[in-house]
């Protein structure tokens, strides 16, 4: 048999690996881009986190934990990342209740064109910059905004007092944020077969039984990445707790900005920075395990 | 007693008539099977009868019992789909538990059924096996086994072998059969097959743009379609046009051919003859109707040799003989000039529509 069977041309690579090498290479030009533009001003950052400030001439080359310590020892940041979090789960919480009726209704009630114009009317607030959709909330917001005038209308005179406020900064963070919930969800619960609800159905389950036992189990990593998702962007959010926040209401994204920005603190503007994202990673690591040990103990 | 009836059942969507006043009358234990192109309001049909989907107008009884406005969780009635919907992040054993559940029986009888309705489709083993685990034939007995097991009045089938491959599909076919009868079960299967559904049914129902085209039982249907349709969808692929004039068939183009003790009707109609019933000879053959042809295609059968022949007058026919082997006629090759004949009596008389 052996003799018949042709040899490979000396030199020449056989084709398998020529294609089991090549498919991989595809991907080494977005593998170098990622390494530049993410990893190499990350490891910046964390160089600079670990310098010393000095008023005058700012930044002091060093090995040193101080920047850390004074973030644990000072309460007012400490505050500040407690007030971010809470912040964020709540924004994050209120787009799950609100958004996932809204995509379940649209994955299952509605027909294919409807369906497009709506989530396209879904999308229409992001294409409108942050910050100019942030800056019309303040015009709706304010204590002489559109919504003290509606509420004037039907009688009501106190302040609203929601400028300025974590009421106002959740509002503007849900408006930015829920889109994002929207879409996430619908294509979740799209994926899920209504057939299998229709089962549940014939075998004598009630619509919120099939809800709890069937329809939720399969969409939790769905509905878990979407959190994260909006949990995410709302620890970062930038534009909606400067604009609506204002001056008094600090958040962790425009603290890091103005420690680097404002003060010229670097070495401190860079442990926030990475202080945020120890956080905002560890939560997401945490809640998702949370959630996929409740989800077995759904499903059974 | 679950005799399930169709009262005018309608179901219209807007000024789009899916199925139009149907009316039908299951008897307790039969198996009837809903046989029709897609779009002939077959699926609809059963899905009213679930719940899924509510009749415009009509009215469905299952055993005396009116459950036109009932939800399909307060229907008792098992639902097989296509697709098998087994839930998949149940177990088998948690899959077919779930009705038991839902009807609140305690843990222990639960666990008793559930092995019992498993053993019955001979999956037991698999009991803690996800679905994805399961081949597709394994998968729709799961859903079988979980439709039976909350002992439903009424076992509803929407195509459920359509997802599998021919062998495992001859299989199933007996296995449904097989079960439906032991359990007396009234049983409405919906197929687009007529093998399938002929294979299976005590009587079945052929459906036609939302109406009933013939309801009758697989031999009826077989050998008496009404109209044309009917004819083509069972699988004849001879039809002859023409008219009844004075007691025989006036082929178009003026060929008497002669009937006996068949069905007569006025206007324009076809003579339909099943390939089998149809000789294919190098002779006309004295007391038969016969035309004459050129072979166009052969293809061998083993058992049996199929011809397409051009006759004379234009007309493709397929005539089928017994292979030489088994005591048929000599092999007649491509071109070759041949006579078709078939006795008056064979051949069905059908209207247009």
């Amino acid at each position: 048999m052996t003799d018949t069977v042709a040899e490979p041309a000396r030199g020449a690579a056989p084709k398998g690996v020529a294609i089991r090498l090549g498919i991989p290479m595809l991907s080494a030009p977005a593998m170098i881009l990622v390494a530049l533009g993410l990893l190499l001003p990350l490891a910046l950052m964390l160089r600079n986190s670990l310098n010393i400030y000095d008023p005058a001439e700012l930044m002091i080359s060093a090995f040193t934990l101080e920047n850390y310590v004074k973030f644990f020892t000072d309460s007012f940041y400490q505050g500040v990342l407690w007030r971010t979090i809470w912040i964020s789960a709540l924004s994050t919480a209120i787009c799950l209740i609100f958004g996932a009726p809204v995509a379940y209704f649209l994955a299952r009630y509605v027909g294919d064109f409807a369906k497009r114009m709506l989530l396209i009317f879904i999308l229409v607030p992001l294409l409108i910059g942050n910050a100019v959709r942030t800056s019309a909330w303040m015009l709706i917001l304010n204590d002489h905004g559109v919504l003290a005038a509606i509420l004037g209308f039907f009688g009501y005179e106190g302040e609203l007092g929601l400028m300025y406020s974590a009421p106002g900064v959740v509002i503007g963070l849900v408006s930015v944020l829920l889109p994002f919930m929207i879409i996430t969800l619908n294509s979740v619960f799209e994926a899920i077969d209504r057939n299998l609800e229709d089962a549940g159905l014939s075998l004598g389950a009630n619509h919120v039984t099939i809800m709890r036992r069937i329809v939720l189990p399969l969409a939790l990593p769905g509905i878990l990445s979407g959190s994260v998702l909006c949990f995410i962007l709302s620890m970062n959010a930038y534009a909606t707790p400067v604009l609506i926040g204002g001056p008094t209401f600090h958040m962790m994204a425009p603290t890091v900005y103005q420690q680097i920005a404002k003060v010229m603190n670097w070495p401190f503007g860079a442990a926030l920075s990475f202080i945020l994202m120890a956080v905002t990673l560890c939560l997401t690591i945490w809640v998702s395990a949370l959630v996929q040990r409740k989800y077995r103990k759904w499903s059974e | 007693m679950s005799e399930v009836v169709l009262q005018e059942v309608a179901k219209h969507y807007g000024p789009a008539v899916v199925v139009q006043n149907m009316s039908l009358r299951i008897a307790d234990g039969e198996l009837i099977s809903l046989l029709g192109p897609s779009g002939c309001g077959k699926t609809t049909t059963l899905r009213m009868i679930g719940g899924f989907v509510d009749a415009t107008s009509g009215k469905i009884t299952v055993g005396g019992r009116d459950v036109t406005g009932l939800p399909p969780n307060r229907r008792n009635m098992g639902f097989v789909f296509q697709n098998y919907a087994l839930f998949p992040h149940m177990t088998i054993a948690q899959n077919v538990a779930f009705g038991l559940e839902m009807r609140k029986v305690n843990r222990a009888d639960a666990e008793k059924k559930v092995q019992e309705a498993l053993a019955r489709v001979r999956l037991a083993q698999y009991a803690d096996r996800l679905p994805k685990q399961l081949s597709g034939g394994q998968q729709q007995r799961v859903a079988l086994a979980r439709a039976l097991v909350i002992e439903p009045d009424v076992l509803l089938l929407d195509e459920p072998l359509s997802n599998l491959d021919a062998s495992l599909r001859q299989e199933m076919k007996i296995e449904i059969r097989q079960l439906q009868q032991s359990l007396g079960l009234t049983t409405i299967f919906v197929t687009h097959d007529q093998d399938e559904a002929m294979s299976t049914s005590d009587r079945m129902v052929l459906m036609y743009n939302g109406k009933v085209e013939q309801i009758g039982s697989p031999d009826e249907l077989y050998n008496q379609p009404r109209s044309a349709f009917a004819a083509r969808f069972l699988g004849v692929p001879n039809l002859l046009p023409g008219r009844i004039v004075q007691g025989s068939f006036e082929m178009e183009g003026g060929t008497a051919l002669r009937l006996a003790g068949q069905k007569q009707l006025v206007g324009n109609c076809f003579l339909a003859l099943r390939p089998e019933v149809i000789g294919i000879s190098a002779e006309a053959v004295e007391g038969e109707n016969n035309l004459s042809g050129t072979v166009e295609i052969m293809t061998y059968h083993g058992a049996a040799v199929e011809y397409q022949l051009r006759t004379d007058a234009g007309l493709t026919l397929t005539a089928r003989a017994v292979a030489p082997g088994l005591g048929g006629p000599e092999v007649l090759p491509k071109g070759a000039k041949a006579w078709l004949h078939w006795p008056a009596s064979a051949g069905v008389i059908v209207s247009e529509h």
